[in-house]
């Protein structure tokens, strides 16, 4: 590797030091409590998936350029030289981390792995070893941003569309959108993904409720995040925030998307206006009697997978339980703790990713696939687009025979009318 | 002999101590001064106070508990014995009237702080030769668990030969009159501190605890420090 490239990749290393990092860097005592925490390793026995093991690789970088022991004595620690096979290293770990920060929850002083293996993420962008795929798709984001109004027409012509669908299933008041868009002063803005699914479902619960509700021009995914692009990551924030600014709404809240809540509710600083995730929205209409629902409609032992970034990375814990228990009478929990519960697999960009993780996807989830069979139940019900694909790939890879359902479509499908 | 002996005990511990306080201050200077981080990195579900929280985390330590109870069961003893300890070498410079609330003979603990210490440090070191956490060591952990034991296990064979076989040539008022020179820069090395059969044992653990202190402010050793910051960020 040329010295300015490797100047260039340090430079970026050393922007993002901040105290949390810091302390992640200087503290791992490389303990082994966190050996379990991983669920590659658990599923797949190899050592560099253990997570101290993944940060260590970045140290290794820090204690050789960082520290003044690298260049005294590099062997005290192992302190490594940034070059192409640390790259490739790097990859390895960052690529193959989800992110789900189960670690966090093992660690004795609680050092983010996911954080830490944003910075390798960071550090391969400038090396141009990302997945392609993510960038594109990240810059695709930022540029709709930038020119919204060229994608407007289309957009509107989609949702018209849509709004047929929602009217055919769920009846809407006389004279009101089913989907309304670009309302000024809503109560609430709703960011969706692509895909009616997202949108159809959350359509008629919010009309049910009676929301003064507008849906956002934009999708709430954010594969800056995926990338460990801090930049990628605010920009394509910031369309949406822009847009709940100008639309002056109180609440925006995020579709069964764990990324994009997490980014929204833990990385925008000081926000005028409160961020939810729709099952949220959801527990406190079921709360307040503006939504009913039958309880007869789904029948069989279920089970709710909590999306890391949700639950323990997002803290919606109890809605997702309160809804469920207005949903069943059938109900068994996945793992004792939610804390504790295993990722599914598919984070950090690994399902955006599609076939080409495919493979270790399916490897390394073995532990979540035992987990799931486990509990015995017929429907799994989840509330992130990235786990239910994940999980729609294990139920096919391991043969679990269970039914992979969103929880936001479980509450419209069980509406009733007043 | 004397001359090294001398160069351990006074010149080398004067340049540990120093380096322990001044590398320590300028690490945790370096680490603070940095920008708090914008995303919040706390895990769920949240408890309240957090900061009292961050505290049980970080002096109970319940995920090592949790997941790993017999490292835990070492971990514990090895903390508080290393506080004792540390009692303990503060009344070997003079007495306080403070740590004799529990009324005990200098030094404390009889002789088992050390001996726990021992076990513990063994068995850090013998567990990092096993997988998966062998995998997962770096020299620097095997040198920090080796410095340490050195010099818990020569502090602590002085401290046997006075409670368990009542040789005493080096008593508590020779450590007293050794330490209190050293603090208040007069350095002085009474008779019995460099003359006694078991001199060589005070020499050996002065030099292992001198080179143990110049490291601690580039090792993990800062967790001490940062343990409790940390715990709060997750926290909350």
């Amino acid at each position: 590797m040329e010295e300015k490239t490797r100047d260039d990749l340090l430079k970026l290393f050393q922007g993002r030091f901040n105290r949390a990092v810091r302390f992640y860097l200087e503290t791992c005592t490389r303990c082994g409590v966190c050996v379990e925490a991983c669920h590659v390793y658990v599923s797949m026995g190899q050592a560099k998936y253990i997570s101290a093991s993944r940060h260590e690789l970045v140290r290794r970088l820090y204690k050789k350029y960082f520290k003044a022991r690298g260049k005294l004595w590099p062997s005290l620690g192992e302190a490594k030289e940034l070059n192409e096979s640390s790259l490739t290293e790097l990859y390895d770990a960052a690529y193959s981390c989800t992110g789900c920060r189960r670690c966090m929850a093992y660690c004795p002083f609680g050092i983010d792995t996911q954080m830490v293996m944003s910075i390798a993420k960071f550090i391969l962008i400038g090396a141009s070893m990302e997945p392609e795929i993510l960038t594109m798709l990240a810059d695709m984001s930022i540029e709709k941003g930038k020119s919204f109004e060229l994608f407007k027409e289309g957009f509107l012509q989609g949702i018209r569309n849509l709004e047929a669908e929602v009217v055919k299933k769920w009846q809407t008041e006389a004279g009101a959108a089913a989907i309304p868009v670009g309302v000024q002063d809503a109560d609430l803005l709703y960011v969706a993904l692509a895909g009616a699914h997202s949108i159809v479902p959350a359509a008629a619960v919010f009309n049910a409720a009676k929301e003064n509700w507008t849906l956002s021009f934009f999708e709430a995914v954010n594969f800056g995040a995926f990338m460990g692009d801090p930049t990628r990551t605010t920009l394509i924030m910031n369309r949406i925030v822009e847009e709940a600014k100008r639309l002056r709404v109180r609440e925006v809240c995020i579709c069964e998307c764990g990324t994009a809540f997490r980014v929204m509710k833990q990385m925008a600083e000081s926000l005028p206006f409160k961020v939810s995730s729709i099952t949220e929205a959801h527990a406190r209409y079921i709360r307040g009697g503006r939504v009913k629902l039958d309880r007869s409609k789904f029948t069989g032992l279920m089970t709710y997978h909590d999306p890391c970034q949700l639950a323990r990375n997002g803290g919606v814990i109890d809605e997702p339980r309160y809804i469920l228990g207005h949903l069943a009478d059938n109900f068994v929990e996945m793992s004792p703790d939610p804390r504790m519960n295993w990722c599914c697999g598919g984070g950090g960009g690994l399902v955006a990713l599609g076939e080409e993780t495919l493979d270790f996807r399916m490897k390394s989830s073995r532990v979540k696939a035992d987990q799931i069979r486990e509990t015995g139940a017929a429907t799994l019900v989840t509330a992130c687009e990235n786990c239910h694909t994940q999980l729609s790939n294990i139920n096919d890879h391991y043969k679990l025979g269970v039914n992979v359902k969103f929880l936001s479509s479980m509450v419209a499908d069980a509406l009733v009318g007043d | 002999m004397e001359t090294l002996y001398y160069l351990v005990l006074i010149p080398m511990a004067y340049i540990a101590f120093a380096v322990f306080v001044l590398g320590t201050a300028a690490r945790l200077v370096k680490i603070f001064r940095e920008p708090a981080a914008t995303v919040k990195l706390q895990i769920f579900p949240e408890k309240r106070p957090k900061w009292l929280w961050a505290v049980y985390d970080t002096f109970l330590f319940p995920t090592v508990l949790r997941h790993k109870p017999l490292l835990w069961a070492f971990l514990m003893l090895f903390h508080i014995s290393f506080m004792l300890l540390i009692i303990g070498h503060l009344e070997l410079i003079r007495g306080f009237a403070v740590f004799q609330i529990v009324p005990h003979e200098v030094f404390l603990g009889k002789g088992f702080i050390g001996l726990i210490l021992s076990i513990c440090l063994l068995y850090f070191l013998f567990r990092r030769f096993s997988s998966p956490v062998r995998e997962l060591s770096v020299p620097e952990d095997y040198y920090l668990l080796v410095l340490l034991f050195l010099t818990v296990f020569f502090g602590s064979e002085m401290d046997w030969a006075r409670r368990w076989y009542y040789y005493d040539t080096i008593s508590v008022d020779n450590y007293r009159e050794y330490l209190f020179s050293l603090l208040t820069l007069k350095p002085e090395l009474p008779y019995e501190i460099t003359s006694s059969g078991h001199s060589f044992m005070l020499v050996l653990h002065i030099f292992f605890a001198n080179l143990f202190l110049i490291f601690f402010p580039f090792s993990q050793a800062m967790h001490s420090f940062l343990s409790l910051p940390m715990n709060k960020i997750r926290r909350g």
